[in-house]
């Protein structure tokens, strides 16, 4: 499957165009950085954009030994005309690691729309992160997202994200190590020296230089290059940071574009398994796939290690659906299912998966008790981790969703450790990707990623546990 | 300190031009400088019109978008139009949604005949607002089920906000709660206009009793009694009764919440690149604007832009040294400003450009990151360096190379010649000449325009260039033109 760099090469027209120059050829600096980090591993985070309805995702399936799960969930969630609850019957609970909440022993199943992961997690490849939330929670999407992003529950005013504090330290300004695929630069990508590469698709990463008048091409290059440097040494923040994007979009078009026919070429059926699916999740994994195979086939100027999509539509206020396809969260599950299932086994045949993992997150859930046809918004909700190395079962607890036990119809974050509900916060799941996965000491974690919250210990992040077992 | 008397420079003409409107003409800094030569004369001159009824016409969205885009590109109310954006993105609604191109052309309307009036009215007249009302779901609002998309947003964005200056809530979720109660029972009829329709209604004939409702007893500085809104009774006065009180919260520095929330956001709209930088707006500058115009009773919009545009805060970044604080162009105004200073218009009933692949413009205006009347969510779009990325610069620059060698002698080509003396062979002359129509020669660096030297002389090979030639335009000359509109300093304003 792999080609060598020379075939790369012979094929990629902006190559060949002989605009790209020896200093582009390779950047010790990235690799020197990488090897300190991350070494040859992948990290894809997926954003469901809108709040995800956790407790419609990991669903009680029957009252297990000591609690009253299930009951508590049919209370809160309507059956009939606009109900959105989920039947035992129909739930997915797929062979593998058990799939039972660790304090109550309940059984839990996937929602039905999600068959695409609960695949995976048959074959154990996906660790369920439960109750994941932070302190005093916010119900505003904006706020909750930059929360989960900059990893600053108390709204401190941090304006760096959790992965870009990691980048700004490790790479200079025109590296790419991270890749998003949508068409602004995530939150928790976010800082400020370190280039983030945004692509829609990366065959349309050409510059364009006025291919009628292709003698010019190398002087304009030239010209743009100079300004881009310019502008990063201008001193003036705004010029500055536009200089960046542009050095670093400049670098990327002599590159990016070739990998599209290079992975199309070589890679067809994978190729055309995402093109059957047709959803925008798919065709968004594809294009990191298409770059970590070029990653993996030494293209010149590909290194990107880190990546982030999203998938829109989970802020279901009306016609949520249940569990029957068609309605809006079967849609929404199914999409990213199906992609993440197709994306993993396109990832093992190119031989990545066991340095590959993908994280899946929303800013909060949803509302334990249902409104007319949708939920509100709420507090915690599971996260995902998934990869060929992950340690697959369910960590952390269901949380409490009796009725008395919620405030204003949400469940309540709690680190009391005698709390049999006690909540997982989510930087514990950072903290353990950053430590196990991206191998940053964990003292370095601590001090310059996710700093501990100050207060009371029963209510606040005050004790970490980067060592959750996942990885 | 400067006041409405102070004079402008050039340079403070051109900014004022670039900020409320589509970039300044030579020509046009000339007239605004003999016959407006202060700020308030040039203030009031920009201020001086009745809001248009235009409304986006067309038989769908991308009609719409193209019929908006047209009415900008003609100039004529450029400070209106970039009301109505500022005011576009506030009260964000998207059509992806809303799937509603009529509905989201009256909202647009509505937003045009409120952009310079009443702020408060106009928040009145968005809780009614078919397209919002179907947006955030207040059709759906029901009173056994409070549904809180409208309250919240109504708070977090179109009002108070979530916090002060101060960083101190403006409320609390349990407001949220009683304002929801407020607008159950809402409903459109068959021809938009809301209206309580009996038979999708809550369960009762008339207008469900919902019971009193009391909102910020923990701000606001209504006291631990908060303010009751039921008084004037329940239905269309109860709606209006909550906007009136948002309308009196006091923040933590007890200075009247939404006139200091809409200040600051018009002052990072008019003066400052306040996303971008460590230093956003002060309560201080926020309070001055208010003072000068008395925004906090009046509710003008106008008075309160006149304010800003008098204010030593608009002019401090008008500056052009490195020090100066600077503002991305939103893509609409990159886009705008470039075709309206090279005097190019769109071709054919789709509106494509001339140039290039032949795009669309409303192609182009997405692949740059703002479609219009699609703002991403209900938060609109992302300002400053949010605009940029490696795709959206990717795509402006697309947009510049399509717009440079689109041919042909009609007003859909590139016509350098209408717009520059091409009998200039002084390599420096001609680069002057081209930043001067492009409105950015007092924002290129004395490098900068060494690099766009070195570019127009092939590295130094050429010594004089001869814009007679139509190979040397071709080339050189619309490649100088491209380079410039996709350089960074021509991103910013």
């Amino acid at each position: 499957m792999a080609i060598s760099r020379r075939q790369f090469l012979g094929r990629s027209g902006a190559v060949a165009g002989g605009v790209v120059g020896a200093s582009l050829f390779g950047n010790p600096f990235t690799r020197d950085a990488m090897a300190m980090t991350l070494g040859d591993r992948y990290v894809v985070s997926l954003y469901l954009d809108g709040g995800n309805d956790g407790l419609n995702t990991i669903t009680p399936v029957d009252n297990g030994g000591s609690g009253a799960l299930r009951a508590d969930y049919e209370a809160a969630r309507n059956t009939g005309s606009g109900g959105i609850r989920l039947s035992s019957g129909e739930l997915l609970v797929p062979g593998g690691p058990s799939l039972l909440d660790p304090n109550t022993g309940s059984q839990l199943g996937f929602h039905p729309g999600l068959y695409g992961l609960s695949n995976l997690y048959g074959q154990g490849k996906v660790a369920v992160i439960q109750g994941c939330g932070y302190p005093n929670a916010s119900l505003s999407h904006d706020t909750s997202a930059k929360v989960w992003e900059r990893a600053d529950p108390n709204r401190s005013g941090i304006s760096t994200g959790w992965v870009g504090r990691h980048l700004a330290a490790h790479f200079g300004p025109s590296d790419i190590p991270a890749v998003a695929v949508r068409g602004s630069i995530p939150g928790e990508f976010d800082q400020t020296t370190t280039s983030v590469l945004t692509v829609s698709r990366v065959e349309q990463f050409n510059f364009p230089y006025d291919s009628s008048n292709g003698s010019d091409s190398t002087f304009r290059r030239n010209a743009l290059m100079a300004l881009a440097d310019e502008s990063l040494l201008s001193g003036q923040p705004v010029q500055s940071q536009v200089g960046a994007a542009d050095k670093s979009t400049l670098l990327a078009a002599d590159s990016y574009p070739g990998l599209h026919d290079a992975y199309e070429d070589d890679r067809p059926s994978f190729d055309q398994m995402y093109d059957d699916l047709g959803t925008s999740a798919a065709r968004d994994l594809r294009e990191i796939s298409k770059i970590i195979y070029g990653v993996e086939n030494a293209v010149p100027n590909v290194n990107a290690r880190y990546f982030e999509l999203r998938n829109g539509g989970y802020d279901n206020h009306s016609d949520q659906g249940g569990g029957s396809p068609g309605g809006r969260h079967y849609n929404n599950h199914e999409e990213v299912g199906q992609a993440l299932e197709t994306f993993y086994a396109d990832c093992d045949d190119m031989g990545v998966a066991d340095k590959l993992i993908v994280f899946v997150w929303s800013e909060f859930s949803r509302r334990i008790l249902q409104n007319d046809t949708g939920t509100d918004h709420g507090t915690q909700g599971p996260m995902f981790v998934l990869g060929g190395t992950v340690n697959g079962g369910v960590y952390g607890n269901h949380p409490d969703i009796a009725d008395g036990s919620l405030e204003s119809g949400n469940t309540i974050y709690t680190q009391d450790v005698a709390n049999p509900y006690r909540s997982t916060d989510f930087r514990d799941v950072y903290g353990t990707i950053m430590k196990h996965w991206v191998n940053v000491p964990h003292a370095t974690v601590l001090s310059n990623l996710l700093p501990l919250d100050t207060g009371d210990p029963n209510e606040r992040w005050a004790t970490e546990n980067f060592d959750m077992g996942f990885l | 300190m400067g006041d409405e008397n102070t004079a402008l420079s050039a340079g403070d003409v051109r900014h004022l031009l670039r900020r409320t409107g589509f970039g300044a003409k030579p020509k046009e800094v000339e007239k605004m400088s003999a016959k407006y030569p202060t700020r308030g004369a040039a203030a009031d001159k920009l201020l001086k019109f009745k809001p248009a009824n235009f409304r986006p016409g067309g038989k769908d969205i991308r009609a719409r978008q193209v019929s908006w885009f047209k009415y900008m590109l003609k100039g004529k109310r450029a400070l209106q139009e970039k009301m109505v954006l500022f005011l576009h993105d506030h009260f964000a609604t998207n059509n992806d949604t809303l799937g509603d191109d009529l509905q989201m052309a009256n909202q647009n309307r509505l937003l045009r005949q409120g952009c310079i009036g009443d702020f408060k009215q106009l928040v009145k007249d968005i809780n009614l607002d078919p397209a919002m009302m179907d947006f955030l779901d207040t059709v759906r609002n029901r009173k056994e089920q409070p549904n809180e998309n409208y309250p919240r947003e109504l708070l977090e964005l179109f009002t108070v906000g979530v916090t002060d200056f101060q960083g101190n809530n403006n409320y609390e979720q349990e407001d949220i709660v009683q304002i929801a109660r407020a607008f159950s029972g809402w409903r459109l009829n068959e021809k938009d206009d809301p209206f309580l329709q009996e038979s999708r209604h809550d369960f009762m004939e008339d207008f469900p009793k919902r019971g009193p409702k009391v909102i910020f007893q923990t701000t606001g500085s209504f006291g631990p009694g908060g303010r009751s809104f039921t008084t004037l009774g329940e239905g269309a006065t109860e709606i209006e009764e909550v906007i009136d009180i948002l309308f009196e919260h006091t923040d933590s520095d007890g200075e009247n919440t939404v006139a200091r929330r809409i200040a600051r956001r018009l002052l990072e709209y008019f003066a400052h690149g306040a996303y971008a930088t460590s230093d956003p707006p002060t309560a201080a500058a926020a309070d001055a604007v208010i003072a000068e115009s008395g925004f906090d009773s009046n509710w003008d919009l106008g008075a309160l832009i006149r304010a800003i545009l008098v204010s030593d805060a608009f002019y401090e970044t008008a500056g052009s040294g490195p020090a100066t604080p600077r503002s991305v162009k939103w893509p609409i105004d990159y886009a705008v400003t470039s075709m309206r200073l090279l005097g190019m218009k769109l071709k054919g009933k789709d509106a494509r450009l001339d140039g290039g692949a032949r795009r669309r413009i409303v192609d182009h205006l997405s692949d740059m990151g703002q479609e219009l009347f699609d703002p991403p969510s209900v938060f609109g779009w992302d300002w400053e360096n949010s605009w940029i990325t490696s795709r959206t610069v990717l795509s402006r620059a697309i947009f510049a190379r399509d717009l440079t060698v689109a041919r042909g002698n009609s007003a859909t080509g590139f016509r350098p010649h209408k717009l520059m003396d091409t009998e200039l062979t002084d390599p420096p002359a001609i680069v002057d000449a081209v930043t001067d129509v492009l409105g950015v020669s007092d924002r290129i660096s004395p490098t900068e325009r060494a690099i766009l030297i070195d570019y127009l002389t092939d590295e130094g090979v050429q010594s004089s260039i001869d814009l007679e030639n139509e190979d040397v335009v071709e080339r050189k000359l619309a490649g100088l033109f491209a380079v410039v509109m996709q350089s960074p300093a021509y991103q910013l304003h």
